[in-house]
């Protein structure tokens, strides 16, 4: 027997949420799948694989002002940016919400990232477990998987008439209408199986890999444009600037890219990543070896956006398994 | 009491020719409307479009660029480049959604006091007419 | 369509006599269906090379990486011109460039294979089938397309009122995350500095809102006024979608009637922005 809510229900249950809350779903935005926030329960998509853009944004937004400095009158008066009322995100991939964990890593390691811890805290996951995965997914293979119930604080499997619903966490129960659940007698449908991708071991052979021609051939095709890095779920470098105009100093903070030329440019001209290749491997590196290191779990959570959104197909998948056989084969 | 909305204009004008035929008007005590804030520049043809984009993202309601007549630049040639260069920017604003009448470019010599003071008389009132800009300055992403 | 065969022998040919360091084609990407671009710089390697009607990507950035290295590259009438363009700019150097041209349909739609048919929308309107510069041409010289109106869907945008298009790019713009793949995957676009990373003073800046995104896709359009080669790919790039050639074939539109110029047709004509006419008339201040 499990807990379960019919399609109605949940309708109801996500307008009631819209009243409350806000309430991020996915959306359609012209032909794209978007996380927005939701007005009407008619505007959110239920019968999707994932969104071109992750759910991050919610909590690293691509711009954020981190407090303003107001001057009036001769006196100075310094605001730290608001964060709103109580959010919850239904339809997110466990892949993503594998993700999110994942950026808590090095947003809430001390000292803490206030405005991230914020965001965190006031948000809930209702995670919505995959029935059919895109070809580019391979979450199975970087420590993930279609209906794990690890990082979200609800997750909804979809039956016939409804979800199965399981709580997984104190916010999740708060959530809960108790009223228009129900028990069931429904399994949950198997997992979709998704291809293997050889993730075992694959930091150590990132770090073997290192000076390798490998990378600089690779980069050949690379535009070292932020696609990537923007589209994925667990990138999180950002760029600090301060915007003045009279009266009010605002300092505001940015989504950058280490594949960007002159990301690692610094005073005086010097860039220690000048060369295409080093970007590159730095991308893959950070993901699969340096992230490991630091924190104990893989920086790609296989959700396969970077795969789809590369314009010259830059593939994760085949760079692991490349890298994998980089000391099997011999030099090319 | 409702207050009268007030265009803001920003305007370039060339050293030579429009901002001393400006400052002929401002000496000859001829009034119009100060809505317009000059920028000082060496031509006309030293305006990049981005200056323009910019100035209606920051705000502004109406630009004006003003230079020196064809064939009487005092770098002999810059205002060709910039009436070549403004003439297309002036297709593509409006294509973007910039009503034309928000974008002005004028040809006013040092002589032409009385003229300069027509000219942003009439501009000023058409924004007048228009209303305003709503700007997209610091709009919050959905 | 499919040149692979007559791509690998030509590009067998000008690597093994040392021709070329590198030959700049395509190969199949991991999905099995679309392509991607591939350096070949080992004989051993071009079986690997295919031509057939996914081959969108325009290969010609890449040479503004190798611009003293002596390079082969597969080009369709769109990139071609983009050869041209770089040549008359004084980017890239003639004699180091052995250009492969292929006589194209047009290329099909993203994640559609070679035989869907369902050509891209841009390829529907072009009028260049044949490369307008080349060495070595694949695929026979035929007709051009007859294609009355080129720009539709410009003029389709321009009968809309000011209120709606304002509308429209409002809503596209807002949806820009400033990722600059258009940016990176343009052939016009090469300045060692971007206006956009301009810091000081700052035009752009890096917060990403929709009043900073107007001014970034609309100046960097700009700045490829007349300049623009119709390749399409800073649209098909875009992760999020947004027209970009609705603003790109708008300024193409004006600068043909304006000035009676096409970018990248020749490498030899001035650039409509870098001379001017004394006597024009363009309808400022008469």
């Amino acid at each position: 027997m499990s807990e379960f809510i019919s399609k109605q229900n949940l309708l109801t249950w996500l307008g009631q949420l819209i009243g409350e809350r806000n309430l991020v779903a996915p959306t359609r935005v012209d032909d794209l799948l978007l996380f927005r926030k939701i007005d009407r329960v008619e505007d959110i998509v239920f019968d999707f694989d994932n969104t071109t853009l992750s759910p991050k944004e919610w909590f690293f937004p691509s711009s954020e002002t981190l407090f303003y400095v107001d001057r009036k009158d001769g006196q100075t008066e310094l605001m730290p940016a608001a964060i709103e009322k109580e959010t919850a995100i239904f339809g997110i991939r466990p892949c993503d919400a594998q993700g999110m964990t994942m950026n808590d890593y090095p947003f809430l390691e001390e000292p803490a990232d206030d405005l991230y811890r914020q965001h965190r805290d006031i948000t809930a996951l209702i995670g919505l477990a995959c029935i059919t995965a895109c070809p580019e997914c391979f979450c199975t293979s970087m420590g993930g998987g279609p209906h794990d119930t690890a990082n979200v604080d609800i997750l909804l499997t979809e039956v016939t008439d409804g979800y199965i619903v399981q709580v997984l966490t104190d916010k999740g129960k708060a959530l809960l209408p108790d009223n228009l659940l129900a028990t069931a007698d429904v399994s949950s449908p198997l997992a979709p199986v998704l291809s293997e991708i050889p993730s075992e071991g694959i930091a150590e052979k990132m770090r073997q890999a290192f000076d390798e021609p490998f990378w600089d051939r690779l980069a050949d095709r690379c535009i070292h444009c932020n696609i990537c890095s923007y589209v994925c779920p667990t990138c999180y470098c950002f760029d600090v600037r301060d915007y003045t105009d009279k009266e009010r100093i605002e300092r505001v903070r940015s989504w950058e890219s280490c594949q960007s030329p002159g990301f690692t440019r610094i005073a005086g001209g010097h860039d220690p990543r000048s060369t295409k290749g080093s970007r590159l491997r730095q991308r893959f590196s950070h993901k699969l070896l340096y992230f490991p290191n630091q924190f104990g779990a893989l920086g790609c959570i296989g959700c396969g956006r970077c795969v789809r959104a590369c314009p010259v197909n830059i593939d994760i998948r085949e760079i692991i398994q490349d890298v994998q056989q980089l000391g099997v084969k011999s030099e090319a | 009491m409702a207050v009268e909305y007030q265009p803001k204009i920003v305007g370039f004008l060339c050293n030579w020719c429009s901002y001393a035929g400006a400052d002929l008007a401002g000496t000859s005590r001829i009034c119009y409307p100060s809505n317009i804030r000059i920028i000082r520049v060496p031509c006309s043809g030293r305006v990049d479009p981005l200056l323009i984009v910019k100035s209606f993202q920051q705000g502004a309601d109406g630009v004006l660029i003003a230079g020196c007549h064809p064939g009487d630049c005092h770098y002999s040639e810059g205002n060709y480049y910039a009436r070549r260069r403004l003439a297309l920017l002036h297709t593509f604003l409006e294509y973007i959604g910039i009503e034309e009448e928000r974008f002005q470019i004028q040809w006013v010599s040092a002589s032409e006091g009385k003229r300069w003071a027509n000219v942003v008389s009439s501009f000023t009132e058409g924004l007048s007419i228009l209303g305003p800009r709503e700007t997209t300055l610091h709009k919050e992403t959905v | 369509m499919d040149f692979s065969e007559e791509i690998r022998s030509k590009a067998k040919e000008l690597l093994e006599s040392g021709t070329v360091d590198c030959v700049i084609g395509y190969e199949r990407a991991t999905d099995g269906v679309g392509a991607r671009p591939l350096f070949v710089y080992q004989p051993n390697d071009i079986d690997r090379l295919i031509f057939d009607q996914t081959c969108t990507h325009n290969l010609t950035k890449y040479l503004l990486n190798r611009k003293d290295k002596a390079t082969a590259i597969v080009v369709k009438p769109c990139d071609s011109r983009a050869i041209n363009l770089l040549i008359n700019e004084s980017q890239i150097q003639r004699d180091k460039v052995s250009i492969i041209g292929v006589v194209c349909p047009g290329v099909v739609k993203a994640g559609l294979d070679n035989t869907s048919g369902e050509l891209q929308d841009t390829c529907r309107m072009c009028q260049q089938h044949t490369p307008v510069l080349y060495d070595f041409l694949v695929g026979e010289l035929g007709l051009e397309p007859d294609v009355p109106d080129t720009y539709p869907d410009v003029t389709g945008m321009e009968d809309k009122s000011a209120g709606e298009r304002r509308a429209f790019w409002e809503e596209q713009f807002s949806r820009c995350i400033r990722c600059y793949a258009c940016r990176q995957v343009c052939p016009g676009c090469y300045c060692l500095e971007c206006f956009v990373e301009r810091l000081d003073p700052t035009w752009v800046g890096i917060r990403i809102a929709p009043g900073e995104n107007e001014v970034w896709n609309t100046m960097r359009a700009f700045h490829l006024a007349g300049r623009c080669i119709d390749c399409n790919e800073c649209e098909r790039v875009c992760p999020v979608n947004i027209p970009l050639s609705l603003l790109n074939r708008k300024l193409g539109k004006e600068v043909e009637e304006l000035f009676k110029f096409q970018a990248g047709i020749d490498a030899e004509t001035p650039m409509p922005f870098s001379t001017f006419d004394k006597e024009e008339k363009l309808g400022i201040s008469e």
